[in-house]
Protein backbone atom coordinates (compact mmCIF):
# COMPACT_ATOMS: atom_id res chain seq x y z
CA UNK A 1 0.00 0.00 0.00
CA UNK A 2 2.98 2.32 0.61
CA UNK A 3 3.32 3.16 -3.10
CA UNK A 4 -0.21 4.58 -3.19
CA UNK A 5 0.21 7.31 -0.64
CA UNK A 6 -1.23 7.42 2.84
CA UNK A 7 -4.30 5.34 3.60
CA UNK A 8 -7.41 7.37 4.32
CA UNK A 9 -7.56 5.98 7.87
CA UNK A 10 -10.61 4.53 9.57
CA UNK A 11 -12.34 7.87 10.10
CA UNK A 12 -11.90 8.81 6.46
CA UNK A 13 -13.04 5.41 5.23
CA UNK A 14 -16.05 5.52 7.52
CA UNK A 15 -17.04 8.96 6.22
CA UNK A 16 -16.89 7.66 2.64
CA UNK A 17 -18.91 4.58 3.57
CA UNK A 18 -21.52 6.70 5.35
CA UNK A 19 -21.85 8.86 2.26
CA UNK A 20 -22.43 5.73 0.14
CA UNK A 21 -24.93 4.38 2.67
CA UNK A 22 -26.98 7.60 2.61
CA UNK A 23 -27.07 7.57 -1.16
CA UNK A 24 -28.09 3.91 -1.22
CA UNK A 25 -30.86 4.52 1.26
CA UNK A 26 -32.09 7.54 -0.68
CA UNK A 27 -32.09 5.52 -3.91
CA UNK A 28 -33.92 2.66 -2.21
CA UNK A 29 -36.57 5.07 -0.94
CA UNK A 30 -37.08 6.49 -4.40
CA UNK A 31 -37.48 3.03 -5.85
CA UNK A 32 -39.67 1.72 -3.08
CA UNK A 33 -42.66 3.82 -4.07
CA UNK A 34 -42.60 2.22 -7.53
CA UNK A 35 -42.04 -1.21 -5.95
CA UNK A 36 -44.97 -0.74 -3.61
CA UNK A 37 -47.19 0.03 -6.60
CA UNK A 38 -46.28 -3.32 -8.15
CA UNK A 39 -46.92 -5.13 -4.87
CA UNK A 40 -50.25 -3.36 -4.55
CA UNK A 41 -51.26 -4.63 -7.98
CA UNK A 42 -50.31 -8.16 -6.88
CA UNK A 43 -52.59 -8.06 -3.81
CA UNK A 44 -55.34 -6.47 -5.91
CA UNK A 45 -55.09 -9.36 -8.36
CA UNK A 46 -55.03 -11.91 -5.52
CA UNK A 47 -58.26 -10.50 -4.08
CA UNK A 48 -59.96 -10.43 -7.47
CA UNK A 49 -58.90 -13.85 -8.72
CA UNK A 50 -59.16 -15.82 -5.47
CA UNK A 51 -62.41 -13.93 -4.75
CA UNK A 52 -61.21 -13.07 -1.28
CA UNK A 53 -62.19 -10.38 1.18
CA UNK A 54 -58.65 -9.10 1.60
CA UNK A 55 -55.00 -9.75 0.85
CA UNK A 56 -51.78 -8.27 2.18
CA UNK A 57 -48.03 -8.54 1.86
CA UNK A 58 -45.71 -8.32 4.85
CA UNK A 59 -41.98 -7.96 4.24
CA UNK A 60 -39.22 -8.98 6.60
CA UNK A 61 -37.06 -6.22 8.06
CA UNK A 62 -33.72 -7.86 8.87
CA UNK A 63 -32.72 -5.00 11.16
CA UNK A 64 -35.61 -5.53 13.57
CA UNK A 65 -36.50 -9.13 12.64
CA UNK A 66 -40.11 -8.09 12.20
CA UNK A 67 -42.63 -8.58 9.44
CA UNK A 68 -44.07 -5.25 8.28
CA UNK A 69 -47.31 -5.16 6.31
CA UNK A 70 -46.51 -2.98 3.30
CA UNK A 71 -49.55 -3.25 1.03
CA UNK A 72 -53.09 -4.56 1.27
CA UNK A 73 -56.21 -4.88 -0.86
CA UNK A 74 -59.89 -5.41 -0.17
CA UNK A 75 -62.26 -3.03 1.60
CA UNK A 76 -61.72 -4.62 5.00
CA UNK A 77 -58.05 -5.35 4.59
CA UNK A 78 -56.34 -2.02 4.17
CA UNK A 79 -56.17 -1.25 7.91
CA UNK A 80 -53.28 -3.66 8.20
CA UNK A 81 -50.77 -1.52 6.27
CA UNK A 82 -47.94 -0.36 8.50
CA UNK A 83 -48.61 -2.99 11.14
CA UNK A 84 -45.58 -4.91 12.40
CA UNK A 85 -45.40 -8.35 13.95
CA UNK A 86 -42.49 -10.44 15.22
CA UNK A 87 -41.02 -12.64 12.50
CA UNK A 88 -41.20 -15.69 14.73
CA UNK A 89 -44.75 -15.22 15.92
CA UNK A 90 -48.07 -16.47 14.72
CA UNK A 91 -49.04 -18.03 11.46
CA UNK A 92 -47.27 -15.43 9.29
CA UNK A 93 -44.09 -15.95 11.32
CA UNK A 94 -44.42 -19.71 11.00
CA UNK A 95 -44.81 -19.51 7.25
CA UNK A 96 -41.94 -17.03 6.99
CA UNK A 97 -39.66 -19.34 8.95
CA UNK A 98 -40.65 -22.68 7.45
CA UNK A 99 -41.37 -21.58 3.89
CA UNK A 100 -44.43 -23.82 4.02
CA UNK A 101 -47.64 -22.41 2.51
CA UNK A 102 -50.70 -23.19 4.64
CA UNK A 103 -54.39 -22.45 4.63
CA UNK A 104 -56.29 -22.16 7.90
CA UNK A 105 -59.98 -21.85 8.46
CA UNK A 106 -63.00 -22.63 10.53
CA UNK A 107 -61.36 -22.39 13.90
CA UNK A 108 -63.86 -24.37 15.90
CA UNK A 109 -62.95 -23.15 19.34
CA UNK A 110 -60.02 -20.76 19.25
CA UNK A 111 -59.92 -18.22 16.44
CA UNK A 112 -56.68 -16.72 17.71
CA UNK A 113 -54.67 -17.14 14.56
CA UNK A 114 -55.46 -13.63 13.42
CA UNK A 115 -55.48 -11.96 16.77
CA UNK A 116 -52.40 -9.74 16.44
CA UNK A 117 -53.71 -8.23 13.25
CA UNK A 118 -57.35 -8.49 14.23
CA UNK A 119 -56.90 -6.54 17.45
CA UNK A 120 -55.48 -3.61 15.56
CA UNK A 121 -57.63 -3.63 12.46
CA UNK A 122 -60.94 -4.83 13.85
CA UNK A 123 -61.10 -7.51 11.18
CA UNK A 124 -61.18 -11.09 12.48
CA UNK A 125 -60.89 -13.46 9.53
CA UNK A 126 -62.71 -16.79 9.44
CA UNK A 127 -60.01 -18.31 7.29
CA UNK A 128 -56.68 -17.38 5.80
CA UNK A 129 -53.96 -18.45 3.42
CA UNK A 130 -50.35 -17.63 4.23
CA UNK A 131 -47.70 -18.21 1.56
CA UNK A 132 -44.00 -17.33 1.75
CA UNK A 133 -42.50 -14.76 -0.60
CA UNK A 134 -39.16 -16.11 -1.61
CA UNK A 135 -36.85 -17.86 -3.99
CA UNK A 136 -33.54 -19.69 -3.97
CA UNK A 137 -31.90 -16.62 -2.44
CA UNK A 138 -34.10 -16.61 0.63
CA UNK A 139 -37.48 -15.74 2.09
CA UNK A 140 -38.51 -12.07 1.93
CA UNK A 141 -41.92 -12.03 3.54
CA UNK A 142 -45.42 -13.46 3.53
CA UNK A 143 -48.52 -13.03 1.37
CA UNK A 144 -51.77 -13.47 3.27
CA UNK A 145 -55.21 -13.90 1.72
CA UNK A 146 -58.24 -13.63 4.01
CA UNK A 147 -61.71 -15.19 3.68
CA UNK A 148 -63.25 -16.32 0.44
CA UNK A 149 -66.25 -14.16 -0.39
CA UNK A 150 -68.43 -17.23 -1.00
CA UNK A 151 -67.73 -18.33 2.58
CA UNK A 152 -66.16 -21.64 1.49
CA UNK A 153 -62.85 -22.78 2.94
CA UNK A 154 -59.71 -22.25 0.87
CA UNK A 155 -58.69 -25.28 -1.19
CA UNK A 156 -55.47 -26.50 -2.79
CA UNK A 157 -56.15 -24.41 -5.90
CA UNK A 158 -56.50 -21.25 -3.84
CA UNK A 159 -53.27 -22.15 -2.08
CA UNK A 160 -51.48 -22.58 -5.36
CA UNK A 161 -52.98 -19.42 -6.83
CA UNK A 162 -51.67 -17.56 -3.79
CA UNK A 163 -48.26 -19.16 -4.34
CA UNK A 164 -48.28 -17.87 -7.93
CA UNK A 165 -49.03 -14.34 -6.68
CA UNK A 166 -46.31 -14.70 -4.08
CA UNK A 167 -43.83 -15.62 -6.80
CA UNK A 168 -44.87 -12.56 -8.82
CA UNK A 169 -44.39 -10.37 -5.78
CA UNK A 170 -40.98 -11.93 -5.17
CA UNK A 171 -39.90 -11.23 -8.73
CA UNK A 172 -41.18 -7.65 -8.40
CA UNK A 173 -39.28 -7.14 -5.16
CA UNK A 174 -36.07 -8.57 -6.58
CA UNK A 175 -36.45 -6.45 -9.72
CA UNK A 176 -37.11 -3.17 -7.91
CA UNK A 177 -34.83 -4.06 -5.04
CA UNK A 178 -37.46 -2.97 -2.61
CA UNK A 179 -35.65 -5.06 -0.03
CA UNK A 180 -32.33 -3.47 -0.78
CA UNK A 181 -30.40 -3.50 2.42
CA UNK A 182 -27.71 -0.84 2.52
CA UNK A 183 -25.68 -2.70 5.17
CA UNK A 184 -25.48 -5.93 3.19
CA UNK A 185 -24.71 -4.06 -0.04
CA UNK A 186 -21.92 -2.18 1.70
CA UNK A 187 -20.55 -5.34 3.27
CA UNK A 188 -20.46 -6.94 -0.17
CA UNK A 189 -18.65 -3.94 -1.62
CA UNK A 190 -16.10 -3.90 1.21
CA UNK A 191 -15.41 -7.61 0.77
CA UNK A 192 -14.96 -7.07 -2.98
CA UNK A 193 -12.46 -4.28 -2.42
CA UNK A 194 -10.62 -6.14 0.32
CA UNK A 195 -8.90 -8.48 -2.12
CA UNK A 196 -6.13 -9.35 0.31
CA UNK A 197 -8.72 -10.37 2.89
CA UNK A 198 -7.22 -8.18 5.57
CA UNK A 199 -10.60 -7.73 7.22
CA UNK A 200 -12.35 -10.49 9.11
CA UNK A 201 -16.06 -11.10 8.53
CA UNK A 202 -16.70 -9.39 11.86
CA UNK A 203 -14.67 -6.34 10.77
CA UNK A 204 -16.66 -6.06 7.54
CA UNK A 205 -19.94 -6.36 9.40
CA UNK A 206 -18.84 -3.77 11.97
CA UNK A 207 -17.77 -1.31 9.26
CA UNK A 208 -21.01 -1.72 7.32
CA UNK A 209 -23.02 -1.37 10.49
CA UNK A 210 -21.14 1.79 11.56
CA UNK A 211 -21.65 3.29 8.11
CA UNK A 212 -25.39 2.69 8.21
CA UNK A 213 -25.96 3.70 11.84
CA UNK A 214 -28.80 6.13 12.15
CA UNK A 215 -29.94 5.46 8.62
CA UNK A 216 -33.39 4.44 9.74
CA UNK A 217 -34.03 7.64 11.69
CA UNK A 218 -37.56 8.08 10.38
CA UNK A 219 -38.04 11.37 12.19
CA UNK A 220 -35.37 13.04 10.09
CA UNK A 221 -36.59 15.99 8.04
CA UNK A 222 -34.17 15.08 5.29
CA UNK A 223 -35.89 11.72 4.82
CA UNK A 224 -39.27 13.44 4.87
CA UNK A 225 -37.97 15.60 2.04
CA UNK A 226 -36.63 12.57 0.16
CA UNK A 227 -39.94 10.72 0.59
CA UNK A 228 -41.90 13.74 -0.58
CA UNK A 229 -39.73 14.03 -3.68
CA UNK A 230 -40.13 10.32 -4.34
CA UNK A 231 -43.92 10.72 -4.27
CA UNK A 232 -43.77 13.71 -6.60
CA UNK A 233 -41.51 11.80 -8.96
CA UNK A 234 -44.18 9.12 -9.22
CA UNK A 235 -46.98 11.52 -10.04
CA UNK A 236 -45.61 14.07 -12.48
CA UNK A 237 -42.16 14.58 -14.02
CA UNK A 238 -43.09 18.24 -14.62
CA UNK A 239 -43.62 18.80 -10.91
CA UNK A 240 -40.32 17.13 -10.21
CA UNK A 241 -38.57 19.73 -12.38
CA UNK A 242 -40.30 22.48 -10.46
CA UNK A 243 -39.26 20.96 -7.13
CA UNK A 244 -35.71 20.63 -8.39
CA UNK A 245 -35.69 24.33 -9.31
CA UNK A 246 -37.02 25.29 -5.88
CA UNK A 247 -34.53 23.09 -4.03
CA UNK A 248 -31.74 24.44 -6.20
CA UNK A 249 -32.81 28.02 -5.47
CA UNK A 250 -32.93 27.27 -1.75
CA UNK A 251 -29.51 25.72 -2.02
CA UNK A 252 -28.07 28.80 -3.74
CA UNK A 253 -29.61 30.99 -1.06
CA UNK A 254 -27.79 29.00 1.56
CA UNK A 255 -24.61 29.71 -0.36
CA UNK A 256 -23.96 26.10 -1.30
CA UNK A 257 -25.10 23.70 -3.96
CA UNK A 258 -28.39 22.10 -2.91
CA UNK A 259 -27.02 18.60 -2.68
CA UNK A 260 -24.31 19.78 -0.30
CA UNK A 261 -26.85 21.49 1.91
CA UNK A 262 -28.93 18.36 2.04
CA UNK A 263 -25.90 16.31 2.86
CA UNK A 264 -24.84 18.74 5.53
CA UNK A 265 -28.22 18.47 7.20
CA UNK A 266 -27.55 14.78 7.67
CA UNK A 267 -24.50 15.31 9.83
CA UNK B 1 -64.20 -23.10 -5.86
CA UNK B 2 -64.26 -23.09 -9.63
CA UNK B 3 -66.62 -25.06 -11.84
CA UNK B 4 -65.84 -28.56 -13.05
CA UNK B 5 -64.72 -27.25 -16.46
CA UNK B 6 -61.98 -25.13 -14.94
CA UNK B 7 -58.40 -26.25 -15.38
CA UNK B 8 -57.16 -27.37 -11.98
CA UNK B 9 -54.11 -25.48 -10.81
CA UNK B 10 -52.34 -27.27 -7.99
CA UNK B 11 -49.12 -26.83 -6.10
CA UNK B 12 -46.33 -28.32 -8.14
CA UNK B 13 -45.68 -31.23 -5.84
CA UNK B 14 -49.37 -32.07 -5.47
CA UNK B 15 -49.96 -32.26 -9.20
CA UNK B 16 -49.07 -35.95 -9.70
CA UNK B 17 -51.51 -36.93 -6.94
CA UNK B 18 -54.56 -34.96 -8.01
CA UNK B 19 -57.30 -35.19 -10.60
CA UNK B 20 -56.67 -36.88 -13.95
CA UNK B 21 -52.87 -36.75 -13.53
CA UNK B 22 -53.15 -39.43 -10.89
CA UNK B 23 -53.78 -42.12 -13.51
CA UNK B 24 -50.13 -41.77 -14.50
CA UNK B 25 -49.11 -43.21 -11.14
CA UNK B 26 -50.46 -46.64 -12.19
CA UNK B 27 -47.68 -49.21 -12.32
CA UNK B 28 -46.74 -52.81 -11.68
CA UNK B 29 -46.25 -53.26 -7.95
CA UNK B 30 -43.23 -55.29 -6.84
CA UNK B 31 -45.23 -57.18 -4.18
CA UNK B 32 -48.58 -57.36 -5.90
CA UNK B 33 -51.10 -56.05 -3.42
CA UNK B 34 -50.09 -56.06 0.23
CA UNK B 35 -53.07 -56.06 2.56
CA UNK B 36 -53.00 -53.12 4.96
CA UNK B 37 -53.89 -55.49 7.80
CA UNK B 38 -50.68 -57.41 7.09
CA UNK B 39 -48.63 -54.23 6.83
CA UNK B 40 -49.79 -52.47 9.96
CA UNK B 41 -52.90 -54.13 11.40
CA UNK B 42 -53.23 -55.04 15.06
CA UNK B 43 -50.94 -52.32 16.41
CA UNK B 44 -51.47 -48.86 17.83
CA UNK B 45 -47.83 -47.86 17.41
CA UNK B 46 -46.98 -48.84 21.00
CA UNK B 47 -43.26 -48.95 21.72
CA UNK B 48 -42.42 -46.44 18.97
CA UNK B 49 -41.13 -42.92 19.56
CA UNK B 50 -42.05 -40.24 17.06
CA UNK B 51 -40.16 -36.94 17.03
CA UNK B 52 -41.91 -33.80 15.77
CA UNK B 53 -39.61 -30.98 14.61
CA UNK B 54 -41.97 -28.03 14.49
CA UNK B 55 -43.39 -25.12 16.50
CA UNK B 56 -43.65 -27.16 19.70
CA UNK B 57 -46.48 -29.42 20.84
CA UNK B 58 -49.12 -28.45 23.38
CA UNK B 59 -48.68 -31.43 25.67
CA UNK B 60 -51.97 -30.84 27.49
CA UNK B 61 -54.05 -30.78 24.31
CA UNK B 62 -56.63 -33.60 24.41
CA UNK B 63 -55.74 -34.53 20.82
CA UNK B 64 -52.30 -35.81 21.85
CA UNK B 65 -53.66 -38.03 24.61
CA UNK B 66 -50.91 -37.23 27.10
CA UNK B 67 -48.37 -39.03 24.91
CA UNK B 68 -45.81 -36.20 24.76
CA UNK B 69 -42.95 -37.70 26.76
CA UNK B 70 -40.33 -35.02 26.13
CA UNK B 71 -40.25 -31.42 24.87
CA UNK B 72 -37.10 -29.52 23.97
CA UNK B 73 -36.26 -26.37 22.07
CA UNK B 74 -33.26 -25.25 20.08
CA UNK B 75 -31.60 -22.03 21.10
CA UNK B 76 -28.66 -20.16 19.65
CA UNK B 77 -26.07 -19.00 22.15
CA UNK B 78 -23.55 -17.01 20.14
CA UNK B 79 -22.22 -19.41 17.54
CA UNK B 80 -23.33 -22.43 19.53
CA UNK B 81 -26.61 -24.20 19.23
CA UNK B 82 -27.99 -25.61 22.46
CA UNK B 83 -30.90 -27.93 23.16
CA UNK B 84 -32.88 -26.97 26.25
CA UNK B 85 -35.88 -28.50 27.98
CA UNK B 86 -39.07 -26.72 26.96
CA UNK B 87 -42.46 -26.58 28.66
CA UNK B 88 -44.95 -28.46 26.51
CA UNK B 89 -46.33 -25.52 24.60
CA UNK B 90 -46.75 -24.50 20.97
CA UNK B 91 -45.96 -21.00 19.73
CA UNK B 92 -48.16 -21.37 16.63
CA UNK B 93 -50.40 -24.43 16.77
CA UNK B 94 -48.78 -26.17 13.83
CA UNK B 95 -46.73 -28.69 15.81
CA UNK B 96 -49.79 -29.60 17.87
CA UNK B 97 -51.67 -30.16 14.62
CA UNK B 98 -48.98 -32.57 13.39
CA UNK B 99 -48.85 -34.35 16.76
CA UNK B 100 -52.63 -34.70 16.84
CA UNK B 101 -52.69 -36.28 13.37
CA UNK B 102 -49.93 -38.74 14.30
CA UNK B 103 -51.65 -39.59 17.59
CA UNK B 104 -54.97 -40.19 15.82
CA UNK B 105 -53.30 -42.85 13.65
CA UNK B 106 -50.77 -44.28 16.13
CA UNK B 107 -52.26 -43.57 19.57
CA UNK B 108 -49.83 -45.90 21.34
CA UNK B 109 -46.69 -44.11 20.16
CA UNK B 110 -44.72 -41.78 22.41
CA UNK B 111 -44.24 -38.25 21.06
CA UNK B 112 -41.15 -36.04 21.32
CA UNK B 113 -41.39 -32.36 20.51
CA UNK B 114 -38.42 -30.38 19.21
CA UNK B 115 -39.28 -26.71 18.84
CA UNK B 116 -37.15 -24.91 16.26
CA UNK B 117 -38.97 -21.61 16.06
CA UNK B 118 -36.87 -19.17 18.01
CA UNK B 119 -36.20 -15.47 18.29
CA UNK B 120 -33.25 -15.56 15.87
CA UNK B 121 -34.39 -16.94 12.56
CA UNK B 122 -31.34 -15.67 10.72
CA UNK B 123 -29.56 -18.82 11.78
CA UNK B 124 -32.56 -21.05 11.41
CA UNK B 125 -30.72 -23.48 9.14
CA UNK B 126 -28.27 -24.21 11.93
CA UNK B 127 -31.07 -24.53 14.48
CA UNK B 128 -32.88 -26.91 12.18
CA UNK B 129 -29.73 -29.00 11.72
CA UNK B 130 -29.27 -29.22 15.48
CA UNK B 131 -32.93 -30.17 15.94
CA UNK B 132 -32.66 -32.88 13.32
CA UNK B 133 -29.49 -34.28 14.85
CA UNK B 134 -31.10 -34.34 18.29
CA UNK B 135 -34.17 -36.08 16.87
CA UNK B 136 -32.06 -38.76 15.17
CA UNK B 137 -30.17 -39.45 18.39
CA UNK B 138 -33.22 -39.27 20.64
CA UNK B 139 -34.24 -42.86 20.06
CA UNK B 140 -37.07 -41.84 17.77
CA UNK B 141 -38.16 -44.37 15.19
CA UNK B 142 -39.81 -41.79 12.92
CA UNK B 143 -39.13 -38.05 12.66
CA UNK B 144 -41.80 -35.73 11.23
CA UNK B 145 -40.43 -32.63 9.51
CA UNK B 146 -42.73 -29.86 8.37
CA UNK B 147 -39.88 -27.61 7.36
CA UNK B 148 -36.80 -27.78 5.20
CA UNK B 149 -33.86 -25.52 4.50
CA UNK B 150 -32.94 -23.79 1.27
CA UNK B 151 -29.39 -23.12 2.43
CA UNK B 152 -26.88 -24.33 -0.17
CA UNK B 153 -24.18 -23.84 2.45
CA UNK B 154 -25.81 -26.50 4.63
CA UNK B 155 -26.47 -28.98 1.80
CA UNK B 156 -23.65 -31.31 2.81
CA UNK B 157 -24.62 -31.22 6.49
CA UNK B 158 -28.24 -32.05 5.75
CA UNK B 159 -27.18 -34.78 3.37
CA UNK B 160 -24.90 -36.31 5.97
CA UNK B 161 -27.66 -36.17 8.59
CA UNK B 162 -30.23 -37.74 6.25
CA UNK B 163 -27.80 -40.58 5.57
CA UNK B 164 -26.99 -40.91 9.26
CA UNK B 165 -30.71 -41.24 9.98
CA UNK B 166 -31.10 -43.82 7.23
CA UNK B 167 -28.21 -45.96 8.49
CA UNK B 168 -29.32 -45.50 12.12
CA UNK B 169 -32.70 -46.95 11.21
CA UNK B 170 -34.53 -43.67 11.78
CA UNK B 171 -37.16 -42.76 9.19
CA UNK B 172 -37.37 -39.08 8.24
CA UNK B 173 -40.75 -37.97 6.88
CA UNK B 174 -40.52 -34.54 5.28
CA UNK B 175 -43.24 -32.25 3.94
CA UNK B 176 -42.49 -31.18 0.37
CA UNK B 177 -41.78 -27.48 0.02
CA UNK B 178 -43.55 -25.68 -2.80
CA UNK B 179 -41.23 -22.72 -2.91
CA UNK B 180 -39.11 -22.82 -6.09
CA UNK B 181 -35.62 -24.25 -5.81
CA UNK B 182 -34.25 -27.22 -3.93
CA UNK B 183 -34.87 -27.66 -0.23
CA UNK B 184 -33.21 -30.00 2.20
CA UNK B 185 -33.69 -32.63 3.39
CA UNK B 186 -37.11 -32.94 1.74
CA UNK B 187 -35.65 -33.72 -1.70
CA UNK B 188 -33.10 -36.32 -0.55
CA UNK B 189 -33.69 -39.95 -1.51
CA UNK B 190 -33.11 -41.17 2.05
CA UNK B 191 -36.24 -39.43 3.35
CA UNK B 192 -39.94 -39.98 2.73
CA UNK B 193 -41.27 -36.77 1.16
CA UNK B 194 -44.97 -35.97 1.16
CA UNK B 195 -47.31 -33.54 -0.62
CA UNK B 196 -51.06 -33.06 -0.23
CA UNK B 197 -53.48 -34.85 -2.54
CA UNK B 198 -57.00 -33.66 -3.34
CA UNK B 199 -58.98 -36.41 -1.60
CA UNK B 200 -60.53 -35.61 1.78
CA UNK B 201 -59.72 -38.96 3.34
CA UNK B 202 -56.98 -39.80 5.85
CA UNK B 203 -57.00 -43.44 4.71
CA UNK B 204 -56.03 -42.53 1.15
CA UNK B 205 -52.39 -42.14 0.10
CA UNK B 206 -50.65 -42.48 -3.21
CA UNK B 207 -47.18 -43.52 -4.23
CA UNK B 208 -45.43 -41.57 -6.99
CA UNK B 209 -42.81 -43.63 -8.86
CA UNK B 210 -41.41 -40.39 -10.32
CA UNK B 211 -39.73 -38.70 -7.34
CA UNK B 212 -38.55 -36.47 -5.68
CA UNK B 213 -41.92 -36.30 -3.91
CA UNK B 214 -42.90 -39.94 -3.46
CA UNK B 215 -46.13 -39.79 -1.49
CA UNK B 216 -49.39 -37.89 -1.67
CA UNK B 217 -51.48 -37.88 1.52
CA UNK B 218 -54.43 -36.14 3.18
CA UNK B 219 -53.63 -32.44 3.46
CA UNK B 220 -56.81 -30.75 2.23
CA UNK B 221 -59.38 -29.46 4.75
CA UNK B 222 -57.91 -31.46 7.61
CA UNK B 223 -59.55 -30.97 11.01
CA UNK B 224 -56.54 -30.62 13.32
CA UNK B 225 -55.70 -29.75 16.91
CA UNK B 226 -54.48 -26.17 17.37
CA UNK B 227 -52.99 -24.30 20.26
CA UNK B 228 -55.01 -23.24 23.28
CA UNK B 229 -56.87 -26.55 23.23
CA UNK B 230 -58.53 -25.51 19.98
CA UNK B 231 -59.10 -27.11 16.64
CA UNK B 232 -58.72 -25.74 13.12
CA UNK B 233 -59.49 -26.76 9.56
CA UNK B 234 -56.28 -26.52 7.58
CA UNK B 235 -54.71 -27.23 4.18
CA UNK B 236 -51.07 -27.76 3.23
CA UNK B 237 -48.30 -30.27 2.58
CA UNK B 238 -47.20 -29.95 6.19
CA UNK B 239 -50.49 -31.55 7.26
CA UNK B 240 -50.10 -34.38 4.72
CA UNK B 241 -46.70 -35.46 6.07
CA UNK B 242 -47.96 -36.42 9.59
CA UNK B 243 -50.47 -38.84 8.04
CA UNK B 244 -47.60 -40.75 6.41
CA UNK B 245 -45.63 -40.44 9.66
CA UNK B 246 -48.53 -42.07 11.50
CA UNK B 247 -48.84 -44.97 9.05
CA UNK B 248 -45.06 -45.46 8.99
CA UNK B 249 -45.11 -45.62 12.80
CA UNK B 250 -47.69 -48.40 12.70
CA UNK B 251 -45.68 -50.31 10.07
CA UNK B 252 -42.52 -50.05 12.19
CA UNK B 253 -44.42 -51.13 15.31
CA UNK B 254 -45.82 -54.14 13.50
CA UNK B 255 -42.50 -55.15 11.90
CA UNK B 256 -39.95 -54.36 14.57
CA UNK B 257 -36.48 -53.59 13.29
CA UNK B 258 -37.32 -53.05 9.63
CA UNK B 259 -35.23 -50.48 7.83
CA UNK B 260 -36.32 -47.13 6.39
CA UNK B 261 -36.34 -48.51 2.84
CA UNK B 262 -38.44 -51.50 3.89
CA UNK B 263 -40.85 -49.12 5.61
CA UNK B 264 -41.03 -47.06 2.45
CA UNK B 265 -41.70 -50.21 0.43
CA UNK B 266 -44.61 -51.09 2.75
CA UNK B 267 -45.97 -47.56 2.34
CA UNK B 268 -45.76 -47.90 -1.44
CA UNK B 269 -47.23 -51.41 -1.47
CA UNK B 270 -50.25 -50.35 0.61
CA UNK B 271 -50.86 -47.10 -1.27
CA UNK B 272 -54.21 -46.61 -2.92
CA UNK B 273 -54.70 -47.63 -6.51
CA UNK B 274 -54.56 -44.31 -8.36
CA UNK B 275 -57.37 -45.36 -10.71
CA UNK B 276 -59.79 -46.71 -8.16
CA UNK B 277 -59.71 -43.91 -5.62
CA UNK B 278 -62.44 -41.30 -5.41
CA UNK B 279 -61.47 -38.05 -7.09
Amino acid sequence: MSGRGPEPGLDGALAILREVAWRLEAAARFESTAGAAVLRSVVDAAVALIRAEAASIALHDPATNRLIFRVAAGERGTGVVGLEIDADEGVAGYVFQTGQPIALGEATSDPRFGRVVAEQTGYVPRSLIAVPLGDEAGTLGVLEVLDRRDGAPFDLRDLDAAAVFARQATVAIRATRLERDAASLLAGAIRAIDTEARLSAADVAALASAATAGLDDEGSQAWALADAIARIRESDPGQLGLVLDIVDALGRRSGRPAADAWRRSRR
Amino acid sequence: MTGPAAEPVLPAWSEPFAGPDRARLARARPFGTVARAAAFGGTDGGGQRVAIVDSGVEAAHPAVGGRVVESVRVELAGDDVVILPDPGHDVVGHGTAAAGIIHSIAPGADLLSIRVLGPDNRAKGLAFLAALEWAIESGASVVNLSLSSKSEALYADFHALADRAYFSNVLLVSAANNVPGPSYPSLFAAVVSVAAHDVRDPDVWFYNPAPPVEFGAYGLDVDVAWRGGGRMRVTGNSFAAPHITGIATLIRARHLGISPFETKAFLAATANDPDASPA
